[in-house]
């Protein structure tokens, strides 16, 4: 294999990896999240303030993922 | 990484301007005239126009008072507004057709610089919100609840406008990336979708950025 050929594969398995797990942790977040606002609707909108953080918060991951995986492509 | 931005024309020969900082002045500019506008026949009872800005600065008072609390929120509603009015124009200037095509015009937030630079503003304005609140106070943190804890929360609060200037660049430049990809996979139609979501995403973004901030300056300003 070429070496430009082992850096897009790198930058493949960067994003891919890093938008697998936080994916799955948004997913379970937002799945309690939604289990609580039905439980209790009265605290709806604490809930969503506190979600919408810490989603963007996991968020970042897969953003480091992203800006990780454009490095290794500009280098293609 | 968004930095190979040229330079359009420089001051004095050393103050390089990129259309990064073209599109900011068009956008202090445009909020001034807003301003200017809005406070030049200001009513008891407001007509279309002062009403809509009203809305919106209301809404924006609500947003940090659930956060911040009555007080704080008052205090410190200048800074934080003016990042999120600053913010979201910034995010939605991409979205302007011709936008980012040119070298003359391009959106700030997919520009490194532009996020670090008010991550540093934000770093900057807690430090001095801490200390304002006393110095004592303000070192206590560092220690508090054990003298080890020093270390990482010293580089905690060189992480936190870090991680901030870079969530929002990642966002904004990963969406011009990814809109610029689908044009040249199918040049009609497709990108408007991309578009729409971009829409939701910028006014989250700025929204997030200045959620967290408020929460750090909670944190920073937290009397026990």
């Amino acid at each position: 294999m070429t070496s430009s050929a082992i850096i897009a594969i790198a930058a493949a398995i960067a994003i891919a990896l890093s938008t697998l797990g936080p994916a799955i942790a948004q997913g379970m977040t937002a799945k309690s999240a939604m289990e609580s606002i039905a439980r209790q609707p009265d605290a709806a909108k604490d809930i969503r303030s506190t979600l919408i953080i810490s989603l963007a918060l996991m968020e970042a991951l897969t953003i480091y993922g992203l800006l990780i995986a454009f490095m290794l492509v500009a280098k293609v | 990484m968004g930095e190979g931005s040229n330079v359009v024309f420089s001051i004095f020969g050393i103050l390089d301007v990129t259309g990064e900082v073209i599109t900011m002045w068009i956008i202090l500019l445009v909020l001034t005239l807003l301003c200017l506008i809005v406070k030049r026949n200001l009513k008891e009872r407001p007509g279309k126009f002062q009403n809509m800005i009203e809305t919106g600065v209301e809404y924006l008072d609500n947003f940090f008072e659930g956060l911040l609390g009555k007080k704080k929120s008052r205090q410190y509603f200048t800074f934080l507004a003016s990042l999120f009015i600053f913010i979201i124009f910034a995010n939605y200037s991409g979205l302007i057709p011709g936008v980012g095509l040119t070298d003359y015009v391009k959106a700030p937030t997919a520009s490194l610089s532009v996020t670090m630079g008010l991550g540093v503003i934000t770093f900057a304005f807690l430090q001095f919100a801490g200390l304002r609140c006393g110095t004592k106070h303000y070192f206590k943190r560092f220690v508090s609840p054990m003298f080890f804890m020093l270390s990482l929360l010293l580089l905690d609060e060189f992480i936190k406008p870090a991680s901030l200037a870079l969530r929002l660049f990642g966002n904004v430049f990963g969406e011009e990336m990814v809109t610029e990809e689908l044009y040249h996979i199918f040049p009609i139609g497709i990108p408007v979708v991309m578009m729409v979501l971009s829409i939701l995403f910028c006014a989250l973004q700025a929204m997030v950025f200045t959620m967290l901030t408020s929460i750090y300056l909670d944190e920073a300003t937290e009397l026990e």
